[in-house]
Protein backbone atom coordinates (compact mmCIF):
# COMPACT_ATOMS: atom_id res chain seq x y z
CA UNK A 1 0.00 0.00 0.00
CA UNK A 2 1.88 3.32 -0.87
CA UNK A 3 2.40 5.61 2.44
CA UNK A 4 -0.07 8.39 1.71
CA UNK A 5 -2.87 5.97 0.85
CA UNK A 6 -2.54 5.22 4.76
CA UNK A 7 -3.85 8.91 5.72
CA UNK A 8 -6.86 7.93 3.74
CA UNK A 9 -7.82 5.11 6.04
CA UNK A 10 -10.26 7.11 7.77
CA UNK A 11 -12.47 7.17 4.73
CA UNK A 12 -11.95 3.92 3.93
CA UNK A 13 -13.81 2.89 7.03
CA UNK A 14 -16.37 5.43 6.92
CA UNK A 15 -17.15 4.63 3.23
CA UNK A 16 -18.65 1.15 5.17
CA UNK A 17 -21.48 3.16 6.14
CA UNK A 18 -22.61 1.63 2.86
CA UNK A 19 -22.82 -2.11 3.68
CA UNK A 20 -23.79 -1.45 7.13
CA UNK A 21 -27.73 -1.64 6.79
CA UNK A 22 -27.17 -4.42 4.48
CA UNK A 23 -25.29 -6.76 6.66
CA UNK A 24 -26.87 -9.21 8.49
CA UNK A 25 -24.02 -9.58 11.46
CA UNK A 26 -23.05 -5.96 13.58
CA UNK A 27 -19.84 -5.10 12.24
CA UNK A 28 -16.82 -5.34 13.92
CA UNK A 29 -15.19 -3.46 16.03
CA UNK A 30 -12.55 -1.04 13.70
CA UNK A 31 -9.06 -1.72 15.39
CA UNK A 32 -7.70 1.22 17.19
CA UNK A 33 -4.90 3.10 16.29
CA UNK A 34 -2.15 3.01 18.79
CA UNK A 35 -1.48 6.68 19.34
CA UNK A 36 2.17 6.21 19.67
CA UNK A 37 2.85 10.30 20.58
CA UNK A 38 1.66 13.33 18.99
CA UNK A 39 2.55 13.56 15.59
CA UNK A 40 5.60 15.74 16.17
CA UNK A 41 9.10 16.52 14.19
CA UNK A 42 12.02 14.13 13.92
CA UNK A 43 15.32 16.43 13.29
CA UNK A 44 17.69 14.62 10.89
CA UNK A 45 21.48 15.54 11.44
CA UNK A 46 23.17 13.99 8.53
CA UNK A 47 27.00 14.98 8.91
CA UNK A 48 25.69 18.25 9.38
CA UNK A 49 22.78 18.54 7.01
CA UNK A 50 19.88 19.12 9.15
CA UNK A 51 16.57 16.68 7.65
CA UNK A 52 12.94 17.96 9.15
CA UNK A 53 10.28 15.51 8.74
CA UNK A 54 7.09 14.11 10.41
CA UNK A 55 7.72 11.07 13.36
CA UNK A 56 4.66 9.87 11.22
CA UNK A 57 6.25 9.67 7.70
CA UNK A 58 9.46 7.91 8.98
CA UNK A 59 7.21 5.91 10.81
CA UNK A 60 5.56 4.54 7.78
CA UNK A 61 8.33 1.81 6.85
CA UNK A 62 8.89 0.26 10.35
CA UNK A 63 11.34 -2.63 9.08
CA UNK A 64 13.68 -0.14 8.26
CA UNK A 65 16.72 1.81 10.71
CA UNK A 66 14.34 5.08 10.48
CA UNK A 67 11.27 3.76 10.92
CA UNK A 68 12.36 1.29 13.73
CA UNK A 69 13.72 2.04 17.62
CA UNK A 70 16.79 1.32 15.85
CA UNK A 71 17.25 5.32 15.29
CA UNK A 72 17.31 5.69 19.06
CA UNK A 73 20.84 4.43 19.04
CA UNK A 74 21.46 7.19 17.21
CA UNK A 75 19.80 10.17 19.60
CA UNK A 76 22.21 12.93 20.37
CA UNK A 77 21.32 13.80 23.77
CA UNK A 78 22.16 17.32 23.78
CA UNK A 79 20.72 18.67 20.95
CA UNK A 80 17.66 16.23 21.12
CA UNK A 81 18.26 15.16 17.10
CA UNK A 82 19.11 12.02 15.36
CA UNK A 83 22.62 12.02 14.47
CA UNK A 84 24.10 10.07 11.41
CA UNK A 85 27.54 10.24 10.23
CA UNK A 86 26.82 9.40 6.80
CA UNK A 87 26.63 11.12 2.97
CA UNK A 88 24.06 13.79 3.02
CA UNK A 89 23.51 14.04 -0.54
CA UNK A 90 22.63 10.26 -0.91
CA UNK A 91 20.29 10.63 2.37
CA UNK A 92 18.21 12.89 0.82
CA UNK A 93 16.88 9.79 -1.65
CA UNK A 94 16.50 7.86 1.16
CA UNK A 95 14.72 10.37 2.71
CA UNK A 96 12.28 11.10 -0.66
CA UNK A 97 11.31 7.73 0.10
CA UNK A 98 10.02 7.92 3.09
CA UNK A 99 7.95 10.55 1.38
CA UNK A 100 6.33 9.37 -1.71
CA UNK A 101 6.99 5.86 -1.28
CA UNK A 102 9.13 5.77 -4.33
CA UNK A 103 13.03 5.12 -4.49
CA UNK A 104 15.14 6.64 -7.11
CA UNK A 105 18.95 5.93 -8.34
CA UNK A 106 20.31 9.13 -9.01
CA UNK A 107 22.72 8.11 -12.08
CA UNK A 108 25.63 10.88 -10.74
CA UNK A 109 26.45 8.30 -7.36
CA UNK A 110 28.66 5.55 -7.28
CA UNK A 111 26.67 2.35 -7.54
CA UNK A 112 28.66 0.97 -4.58
CA UNK A 113 28.37 4.22 -2.05
CA UNK A 114 24.58 4.10 -2.59
CA UNK A 115 24.75 0.46 -2.21
CA UNK A 116 26.46 1.04 1.55
CA UNK A 117 23.70 3.63 2.14
CA UNK A 118 21.01 1.40 1.50
CA UNK A 119 22.19 -1.68 3.40
CA UNK A 120 23.09 1.29 6.47
CA UNK A 121 19.46 2.56 6.21
CA UNK A 122 18.28 -1.37 6.07
CA UNK A 123 15.96 -0.43 2.75
CA UNK A 124 16.24 -3.19 0.19
CA UNK A 125 17.10 -2.15 -3.47
CA UNK A 126 13.87 -4.47 -4.99
CA UNK A 127 11.98 -1.48 -4.48
CA UNK A 128 13.31 0.97 -6.92
CA UNK A 129 10.83 2.56 -9.07
CA UNK A 130 10.09 1.50 -12.72
CA UNK A 131 11.94 4.75 -13.86
CA UNK A 132 15.40 4.50 -12.23
CA UNK A 133 15.54 0.61 -11.87
CA UNK A 134 17.07 -0.21 -15.49
CA UNK A 135 19.84 2.08 -14.90
CA UNK A 136 20.56 0.69 -11.17
CA UNK A 137 20.44 -2.56 -12.57
CA UNK A 138 23.22 -1.99 -15.64
CA UNK A 139 25.45 -0.25 -13.11
CA UNK A 140 25.17 -2.84 -10.96
CA UNK A 141 26.20 -5.69 -13.75
CA UNK A 142 29.06 -3.42 -14.70
CA UNK A 143 30.62 -2.80 -11.21
CA UNK A 144 29.91 -6.73 -10.56
CA UNK A 145 32.10 -7.19 -13.96
CA UNK A 146 34.62 -4.96 -12.94
CA UNK A 147 35.10 -6.31 -9.56
CA UNK A 148 35.30 -10.56 -11.10
CA UNK A 149 38.26 -8.71 -13.60
CA UNK A 150 39.66 -7.57 -10.81
CA UNK A 151 39.88 -10.31 -8.74
CA UNK A 152 41.11 -12.40 -11.74
CA UNK A 153 43.69 -10.25 -12.60
CA UNK A 154 44.66 -10.25 -8.72
CA UNK A 155 44.81 -13.76 -8.35
CA UNK A 156 47.09 -13.84 -11.28
CA UNK A 157 49.42 -11.61 -9.97
CA UNK A 158 49.73 -13.50 -6.74
CA UNK A 159 53.12 -14.60 -5.01
CA UNK A 160 53.94 -18.22 -5.87
CA UNK A 161 52.61 -20.17 -2.88
CA UNK A 162 55.16 -22.79 -2.11
CA UNK A 163 53.30 -25.90 -1.75
CA UNK A 164 52.22 -26.70 -5.34
CA UNK A 165 51.92 -29.93 -6.31
CA UNK A 166 53.95 -30.80 -9.55
CA UNK A 167 50.14 -30.83 -10.86
CA UNK A 168 49.43 -27.46 -9.96
CA UNK A 169 52.73 -25.91 -10.93
CA UNK A 170 52.33 -27.07 -13.95
CA UNK A 171 48.61 -26.08 -14.68
CA UNK A 172 49.88 -22.80 -13.12
CA UNK A 173 53.07 -22.53 -15.82
CA UNK A 174 50.56 -23.15 -18.48
CA UNK A 175 47.81 -20.62 -17.60
CA UNK A 176 50.21 -17.87 -16.84
CA UNK A 177 53.57 -18.29 -19.43
CA UNK A 178 55.14 -15.68 -17.23
CA UNK A 179 55.38 -17.32 -13.87
CA UNK A 180 58.49 -18.77 -14.99
CA UNK A 181 61.47 -18.93 -17.70
CA UNK A 182 60.32 -22.36 -18.18
CA UNK A 183 57.04 -21.60 -19.03
CA UNK A 184 58.06 -18.61 -21.13
CA UNK A 185 59.90 -20.56 -23.05
CA UNK A 186 57.37 -23.61 -23.98
CA UNK A 187 54.81 -20.91 -25.06
CA UNK A 188 57.22 -19.28 -27.20
CA UNK A 189 57.76 -22.72 -28.93
CA UNK A 190 53.98 -23.16 -29.10
CA UNK A 191 53.37 -20.02 -31.25
CA UNK A 192 56.53 -20.49 -33.08
CA UNK A 193 55.30 -23.84 -34.31
CA UNK A 194 51.61 -23.04 -34.83
CA UNK A 195 53.23 -20.18 -37.38
CA UNK A 196 55.48 -22.84 -38.81
CA UNK A 197 52.56 -25.32 -39.48
CA UNK A 198 50.20 -22.62 -40.60
CA UNK A 199 52.55 -21.37 -42.99
CA UNK A 200 53.40 -24.65 -44.03
CA UNK A 201 49.49 -25.43 -45.27
CA UNK A 202 49.97 -22.36 -47.01
CA UNK A 203 52.86 -23.09 -48.78
CA UNK A 204 52.03 -26.49 -49.50
CA UNK A 205 49.77 -25.22 -52.16
CA UNK A 206 51.90 -22.69 -54.21
CA UNK A 207 52.87 -24.27 -57.46
CA UNK A 208 56.57 -24.95 -57.69
CA UNK A 209 57.10 -25.69 -61.24
CA UNK A 210 57.45 -29.00 -63.04
CA UNK A 211 59.20 -31.86 -62.32
CA UNK A 212 61.57 -33.00 -64.87
CA UNK A 213 58.91 -35.79 -66.37
CA UNK A 214 55.94 -34.11 -66.40
CA UNK A 215 54.44 -31.41 -68.40
CA UNK A 216 51.95 -30.22 -65.74
CA UNK A 217 52.45 -27.95 -62.56
CA UNK A 218 52.83 -29.58 -59.09
CA UNK A 219 52.68 -27.74 -55.95
CA UNK A 220 54.88 -27.68 -53.46
CA UNK A 221 53.47 -30.16 -51.26
CA UNK A 222 54.08 -32.59 -54.30
CA UNK A 223 57.55 -31.83 -54.79
CA UNK A 224 58.31 -31.97 -51.76
CA UNK A 225 56.32 -34.43 -50.18
CA UNK A 226 58.61 -35.59 -47.54
CA UNK A 227 60.04 -32.60 -46.36
CA UNK A 228 56.18 -30.89 -45.80
CA UNK A 229 55.35 -34.84 -44.11
CA UNK A 230 58.37 -34.11 -41.52
CA UNK A 231 57.11 -31.06 -40.71
CA UNK A 232 53.98 -31.79 -40.18
CA UNK A 233 54.93 -34.58 -37.98
CA UNK A 234 57.19 -32.41 -35.76
CA UNK A 235 54.57 -30.06 -35.41
CA UNK A 236 51.88 -32.66 -34.66
CA UNK A 237 54.12 -34.21 -31.43
CA UNK A 238 54.47 -30.66 -30.27
CA UNK A 239 50.95 -30.25 -29.92
CA UNK A 240 49.98 -33.72 -28.99
CA UNK A 241 52.67 -33.25 -26.20
CA UNK A 242 51.23 -29.92 -25.47
CA UNK A 243 47.25 -31.52 -25.47
CA UNK A 244 48.45 -34.28 -23.20
CA UNK A 245 50.45 -32.34 -20.32
CA UNK A 246 47.38 -29.97 -20.32
CA UNK A 247 45.73 -32.80 -19.61
CA UNK A 248 47.37 -34.02 -17.02
CA UNK A 249 47.95 -30.67 -15.42
CA UNK A 250 43.61 -29.49 -15.23
CA UNK A 251 42.39 -29.43 -12.20
CA UNK A 252 39.51 -30.36 -13.47
CA UNK A 253 39.94 -33.28 -16.71
CA UNK A 254 35.92 -33.01 -17.58
CA UNK A 255 35.64 -29.46 -17.39
CA UNK A 256 39.18 -28.99 -19.80
CA UNK A 257 37.83 -31.67 -22.30
CA UNK A 258 34.43 -30.04 -22.84
CA UNK A 259 36.76 -26.39 -23.01
CA UNK A 260 36.66 -24.38 -26.39
CA UNK A 261 41.04 -24.90 -26.78
CA UNK A 262 40.80 -28.22 -25.95
CA UNK A 263 38.36 -28.99 -28.95
CA UNK A 264 40.50 -26.52 -30.72
CA UNK A 265 43.52 -29.07 -30.23
CA UNK A 266 41.82 -31.94 -30.71
CA UNK A 267 40.76 -30.87 -34.39
CA UNK A 268 43.58 -29.37 -35.16
CA UNK A 269 45.96 -32.62 -35.02
CA UNK A 270 43.19 -35.37 -35.45
CA UNK A 271 43.73 -34.93 -39.13
CA UNK A 272 47.17 -35.99 -38.96
CA UNK A 273 46.37 -39.20 -36.82
CA UNK A 274 43.63 -40.12 -39.06
CA UNK A 275 45.76 -39.30 -42.11
CA UNK A 276 48.32 -42.37 -40.31
CA UNK A 277 45.32 -44.63 -40.13
CA UNK A 278 43.91 -45.19 -43.72
CA UNK A 279 46.84 -44.24 -45.88
CA UNK A 280 46.41 -46.60 -48.38
CA UNK A 281 42.11 -46.99 -48.75
CA UNK A 282 41.34 -45.04 -51.85
CA UNK A 283 37.58 -44.18 -51.99
CA UNK A 284 38.26 -42.58 -48.45
CA UNK A 285 40.72 -40.61 -49.52
CA UNK A 286 38.27 -38.07 -50.87
CA UNK A 287 37.30 -37.63 -47.16
CA UNK A 288 40.58 -37.32 -45.93
CA UNK A 289 41.59 -34.67 -48.21
CA UNK A 290 38.57 -32.97 -46.81
CA UNK A 291 40.01 -33.80 -43.24
CA UNK A 292 43.00 -31.75 -43.67
CA UNK A 293 41.28 -28.52 -44.09
CA UNK A 294 40.55 -28.67 -40.81
CA UNK A 295 44.49 -27.90 -39.96
CA UNK A 296 43.86 -24.74 -40.75
CA UNK A 297 41.96 -24.72 -36.96
CA UNK A 298 45.44 -24.58 -36.03
CA UNK A 299 45.37 -20.97 -36.25
CA UNK A 300 43.10 -20.54 -33.65
CA UNK A 301 45.65 -21.95 -30.87
CA UNK A 302 47.02 -18.66 -31.36
CA UNK A 303 44.14 -17.28 -29.06
CA UNK A 304 45.86 -18.83 -26.13
CA UNK A 305 49.15 -16.37 -27.16
CA UNK A 306 46.81 -12.96 -27.67
CA UNK A 307 43.92 -11.42 -25.02
CA UNK A 308 42.59 -9.92 -28.24
CA UNK A 309 41.64 -12.67 -29.71
CA UNK A 310 39.82 -13.97 -26.88
CA UNK A 311 38.32 -10.63 -26.22
CA UNK A 312 36.78 -11.22 -29.82
CA UNK A 313 35.90 -14.36 -29.01
CA UNK A 314 34.04 -13.51 -25.92
CA UNK A 315 32.09 -10.41 -27.84
CA UNK A 316 31.13 -12.84 -30.38
CA UNK A 317 30.02 -15.18 -27.49
CA UNK A 318 27.62 -12.19 -25.34
CA UNK A 319 25.80 -10.94 -28.53
CA UNK A 320 25.59 -14.61 -29.78
CA UNK A 321 21.69 -14.15 -29.25
CA UNK A 322 21.33 -11.31 -31.18
CA UNK A 323 23.77 -12.17 -34.08
CA UNK A 324 21.45 -15.04 -34.28
CA UNK A 325 18.28 -13.17 -34.96
CA UNK A 326 19.82 -11.66 -37.47
CA UNK A 327 20.74 -14.92 -39.08
CA UNK A 328 17.26 -15.87 -38.17
CA UNK A 329 16.33 -12.94 -39.79
CA UNK A 330 18.42 -13.01 -42.97
CA UNK A 331 17.02 -16.80 -43.73
CA UNK A 332 13.09 -15.80 -43.66
CA UNK A 333 14.19 -12.96 -46.09
CA UNK A 334 15.69 -15.03 -48.17
CA UNK A 335 13.52 -18.19 -48.58
CA UNK A 336 10.46 -15.45 -48.86
CA UNK A 337 12.61 -13.79 -51.76
CA UNK A 338 13.44 -17.16 -53.77
CA UNK A 339 10.41 -18.58 -53.45
CA UNK A 340 8.84 -15.54 -55.14
CA UNK A 341 11.44 -15.40 -58.15
CA UNK A 342 11.03 -19.29 -58.43
CA UNK A 343 7.27 -18.54 -59.03
CA UNK A 344 7.92 -15.26 -61.24
CA UNK A 345 10.23 -17.06 -63.66
CA UNK A 346 8.02 -20.70 -63.62
CA UNK A 347 6.39 -20.04 -66.87
CA UNK A 348 9.78 -19.25 -68.89
CA UNK A 349 12.02 -21.93 -69.60
CA UNK A 350 14.98 -20.51 -70.26
CA UNK A 351 15.40 -20.06 -66.62
CA UNK A 352 18.13 -20.78 -64.30
CA UNK A 353 15.80 -21.11 -61.12
CA UNK A 354 15.05 -24.12 -61.57
CA UNK A 355 13.94 -25.03 -57.67
CA UNK A 356 13.71 -23.03 -54.96
CA UNK A 357 16.63 -23.92 -53.57
CA UNK A 358 18.27 -23.00 -57.16
CA UNK A 359 17.08 -19.40 -56.38
CA UNK A 360 18.88 -19.47 -52.77
CA UNK A 361 21.96 -18.08 -54.48
CA UNK A 362 20.89 -15.22 -56.86
CA UNK A 363 19.23 -14.21 -53.90
CA UNK A 364 22.09 -14.21 -51.64
CA UNK A 365 23.95 -12.42 -53.53
CA UNK A 366 21.59 -9.95 -54.42
CA UNK A 367 20.54 -8.99 -50.75
CA UNK A 368 24.28 -9.09 -49.58
CA UNK A 369 24.33 -6.25 -52.76
CA UNK A 370 27.53 -8.25 -54.21
CA UNK A 371 25.48 -8.49 -57.60
CA UNK A 372 27.77 -11.18 -59.42
CA UNK B 1 -4.10 18.77 -20.85
CA UNK B 2 -5.37 21.43 -18.66
CA UNK B 3 -4.15 20.79 -14.78
CA UNK B 4 -6.98 21.72 -12.74
CA UNK B 5 -5.89 23.27 -9.28
CA UNK B 6 -7.99 24.24 -6.69
CA UNK B 7 -7.53 25.27 -3.20
CA UNK B 8 -10.10 24.86 -0.40
CA UNK B 9 -11.82 27.33 1.31
CA UNK B 10 -9.96 28.71 4.79
CA UNK B 11 -9.10 26.10 7.99
CA UNK B 12 -11.05 28.22 9.99
CA UNK B 13 -14.05 28.20 7.39
CA UNK B 14 -13.84 24.71 7.18
CA UNK B 15 -13.72 24.06 11.00
CA UNK B 16 -16.74 26.07 11.25
CA UNK B 17 -18.63 24.16 8.34
CA UNK B 18 -17.65 20.33 9.69
CA UNK B 19 -17.61 18.68 13.45
CA UNK B 20 -13.43 18.07 13.05
CA UNK B 21 -11.20 20.48 14.69
CA UNK B 22 -7.56 22.58 13.27
CA UNK B 23 -5.53 19.63 13.82
CA UNK B 24 -7.48 16.80 12.70
CA UNK B 25 -8.61 18.48 9.27
CA UNK B 26 -4.43 19.58 8.90
CA UNK B 27 -3.92 15.78 9.12
CA UNK B 28 -6.47 15.09 6.91
CA UNK B 29 -6.01 17.63 3.75
CA UNK B 30 -2.02 16.19 4.24
CA UNK B 31 -3.16 12.85 3.01
CA UNK B 32 -5.35 14.50 0.87
CA UNK B 33 -2.78 16.77 -0.57
CA UNK B 34 -0.52 13.73 -0.89
CA UNK B 35 -2.81 11.58 -3.00
CA UNK B 36 -4.12 14.30 -5.35
CA UNK B 37 -2.05 16.91 -5.08
CA UNK B 38 -3.96 19.12 -8.05
CA UNK B 39 -6.38 19.21 -5.30
CA UNK B 40 -9.70 17.42 -6.65
CA UNK B 41 -10.10 14.07 -7.35
CA UNK B 42 -11.32 12.38 -10.15
CA UNK B 43 -12.93 9.16 -10.11
CA UNK B 44 -10.37 7.03 -11.51
CA UNK B 45 -8.02 8.18 -9.00
CA UNK B 46 -11.36 7.95 -6.25
CA UNK B 47 -11.93 3.97 -7.82
CA UNK B 48 -7.72 3.45 -7.60
CA UNK B 49 -7.35 4.72 -4.21
CA UNK B 50 -10.32 2.37 -2.81
CA UNK B 51 -9.19 -0.70 -4.75
CA UNK B 52 -6.16 -0.83 -2.69
CA UNK B 53 -7.66 -0.98 0.44
CA UNK B 54 -10.09 -3.73 -0.85
CA UNK B 55 -6.94 -6.08 -3.35
CA UNK B 56 -9.28 -8.95 -3.13
CA UNK B 57 -12.42 -8.06 -4.98
CA UNK B 58 -13.42 -5.72 -7.47
CA UNK B 59 -14.01 -2.76 -5.80
CA UNK B 60 -14.58 -0.16 -8.61
CA UNK B 61 -18.54 -0.14 -9.34
CA UNK B 62 -19.15 0.81 -5.17
CA UNK B 63 -16.61 3.29 -5.49
CA UNK B 64 -18.16 4.49 -8.22
CA UNK B 65 -21.71 5.11 -5.92
CA UNK B 66 -19.45 6.12 -3.31
CA UNK B 67 -17.94 8.60 -5.73
CA UNK B 68 -21.53 9.96 -6.66
CA UNK B 69 -22.27 10.41 -3.41
CA UNK B 70 -19.41 12.47 -2.32
CA UNK B 71 -19.66 14.34 -5.14
CA UNK B 72 -22.73 16.02 -4.12
CA UNK B 73 -22.80 18.97 -6.39
CA UNK B 74 -22.64 16.34 -9.48
CA UNK B 75 -18.73 18.06 -11.15
CA UNK B 76 -17.45 14.93 -11.69
CA UNK B 77 -14.63 15.81 -9.44
CA UNK B 78 -14.70 15.75 -5.55
CA UNK B 79 -12.74 18.77 -3.99
CA UNK B 80 -11.60 18.70 -0.90
CA UNK B 81 -14.72 20.46 1.08
CA UNK B 82 -16.61 17.98 -0.36
CA UNK B 83 -14.54 15.40 1.27
CA UNK B 84 -14.58 16.89 4.33
CA UNK B 85 -18.00 17.57 4.28
CA UNK B 86 -19.08 13.98 3.84
CA UNK B 87 -16.86 12.51 6.54
CA UNK B 88 -17.66 14.55 8.70
CA UNK B 89 -21.18 13.54 8.54
CA UNK B 90 -20.33 9.70 8.44
CA UNK B 91 -17.94 10.11 11.39
CA UNK B 92 -18.83 13.04 13.93
CA UNK B 93 -22.54 13.49 12.38
CA UNK B 94 -26.04 12.53 14.11
CA UNK B 95 -27.79 8.92 13.84
CA UNK B 96 -30.12 11.11 11.34
CA UNK B 97 -27.53 12.64 9.52
CA UNK B 98 -25.95 9.37 9.31
CA UNK B 99 -28.92 7.27 8.03
CA UNK B 100 -29.67 10.19 5.72
CA UNK B 101 -26.35 9.85 3.74
CA UNK B 102 -26.50 6.41 3.75
CA UNK B 103 -30.08 6.49 1.44
CA UNK B 104 -28.46 8.77 -0.48
CA UNK B 105 -25.76 6.46 -1.11
CA UNK B 106 -28.03 3.77 -2.04
CA UNK B 107 -30.82 6.11 -4.30
CA UNK B 108 -28.61 5.95 -7.12
CA UNK B 109 -31.26 7.74 -9.64
CA UNK B 110 -31.41 10.56 -6.82
CA UNK B 111 -34.85 10.19 -6.63
CA UNK B 112 -36.21 9.41 -3.42
CA UNK B 113 -37.23 6.15 -3.42
CA UNK B 114 -34.77 3.11 -3.69
CA UNK B 115 -36.13 0.38 -5.70
CA UNK B 116 -35.37 -2.93 -5.74
CA UNK B 117 -33.25 -2.60 -8.95
CA UNK B 118 -31.29 -0.21 -6.81
CA UNK B 119 -30.67 -2.03 -3.88
CA UNK B 120 -29.40 -5.23 -5.82
CA UNK B 121 -26.62 -3.00 -7.29
CA UNK B 122 -25.35 -1.88 -4.58
CA UNK B 123 -25.50 -5.20 -2.80
CA UNK B 124 -24.18 -6.72 -5.88
CA UNK B 125 -21.23 -4.09 -6.07
CA UNK B 126 -20.55 -5.24 -2.37
CA UNK B 127 -20.25 -8.56 -3.09
CA UNK B 128 -18.16 -7.49 -6.08
CA UNK B 129 -15.82 -5.87 -3.69
CA UNK B 130 -15.37 -8.13 -1.07
CA UNK B 131 -14.20 -10.69 -3.49
CA UNK B 132 -13.83 -14.51 -2.82
CA UNK B 133 -12.40 -14.18 0.77
CA UNK B 134 -15.70 -13.49 2.32
CA UNK B 135 -16.54 -16.19 5.26
CA UNK B 136 -18.98 -17.86 4.92
CA UNK B 137 -18.60 -18.09 1.15
CA UNK B 138 -21.23 -16.73 -0.89
CA UNK B 139 -23.61 -18.37 -3.54
CA UNK B 140 -24.58 -16.55 -6.30
CA UNK B 141 -28.01 -16.05 -5.88
CA UNK B 142 -26.63 -14.39 -2.28
CA UNK B 143 -27.92 -10.53 -3.19
CA UNK B 144 -31.29 -11.45 -3.88
CA UNK B 145 -31.53 -13.14 -0.85
CA UNK B 146 -30.09 -10.66 0.47
CA UNK B 147 -31.94 -7.58 -0.99
CA UNK B 148 -35.54 -9.69 -0.47
CA UNK B 149 -34.78 -9.47 3.38
CA UNK B 150 -33.79 -5.81 3.31
CA UNK B 151 -36.71 -4.66 1.75
CA UNK B 152 -38.70 -7.25 3.95
CA UNK B 153 -37.59 -5.53 6.65
CA UNK B 154 -37.51 -1.50 5.53
CA UNK B 155 -40.33 -1.75 3.12
CA UNK B 156 -43.46 -1.07 5.66
CA UNK B 157 -46.60 -0.15 3.28
CA UNK B 158 -45.21 -2.98 0.76
CA UNK B 159 -45.22 -0.48 -2.22
CA UNK B 160 -42.19 -1.88 -3.71
CA UNK B 161 -39.82 1.13 -2.76
CA UNK B 162 -38.39 2.46 0.72
CA UNK B 163 -39.09 6.13 0.83
CA UNK B 164 -35.95 8.28 3.50
CA UNK B 165 -38.59 7.85 6.24
CA UNK B 166 -39.14 4.25 6.21
CA UNK B 167 -35.76 3.47 6.11
CA UNK B 168 -34.61 5.61 8.98
CA UNK B 169 -37.68 4.49 10.92
CA UNK B 170 -36.33 0.54 10.12
CA UNK B 171 -32.88 1.50 11.01
CA UNK B 172 -33.27 3.38 14.50
CA UNK B 173 -35.66 -0.22 15.32
CA UNK B 174 -32.46 -2.40 14.42
CA UNK B 175 -30.23 -2.61 17.49
CA UNK B 176 -27.28 -3.89 15.14
CA UNK B 177 -27.46 -1.17 12.86
CA UNK B 178 -27.97 1.12 16.01
CA UNK B 179 -24.50 -0.19 17.65
CA UNK B 180 -22.76 -0.68 14.55
CA UNK B 181 -23.29 3.52 13.53
CA UNK B 182 -21.61 4.09 16.97
CA UNK B 183 -18.32 2.18 16.04
CA UNK B 184 -17.66 4.91 13.39
CA UNK B 185 -16.82 7.81 16.43
CA UNK B 186 -13.28 7.01 17.08
CA UNK B 187 -12.31 6.28 13.90
CA UNK B 188 -9.87 9.12 13.17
Amino acid sequence: MAAGVAAWLPFARAAAIGWMPVASTPMPIPPQDKRKGQDGFIILNVSGTKFQTWRTTLERYPDTLLGSTERDFFFHEETSEYFFDRDPDIFRHILNFYRTGKLHYPRQECISAYDEELAFFGIIPEIIGDCCYEEYKDRRRENAERLQDDEEMDMSNDVTPVNLTFREYLWRAFENPHTSTLALVFYYVTGFFIAISVMANVVETVPCGTLPNRSKEVSCGERYALAFFCLDTACVMIFTVEYLLRLIAAPSRCKFMKSVMSVIDVVAIMPYYIGLVMTDNDQVSGAFVTLRVFRVFRIFKFSRHSAGLRILGYTLKSCASELGFLLFSLTMAIIIFATVMFYAEKGSTATKFTSIPAAFWYTIVTMTTLGF
Amino acid sequence: MTIVCHRPEGLDQLEAQTNFNKRELQVLYRGFKNECPSGVVSEETFKQIYSQFFPHGDASTYAHYLFNAFDTGHTGSIKFEDFVTALSILLRGTVTEKLQWTFNLYDINRDGYINKEEMTDIVRAIYDMMGKYTYPVLKTDAPKQHVDAFFQKMDKNRDGVVTLDEFIHSCQEDENIMRSLQLFENVI
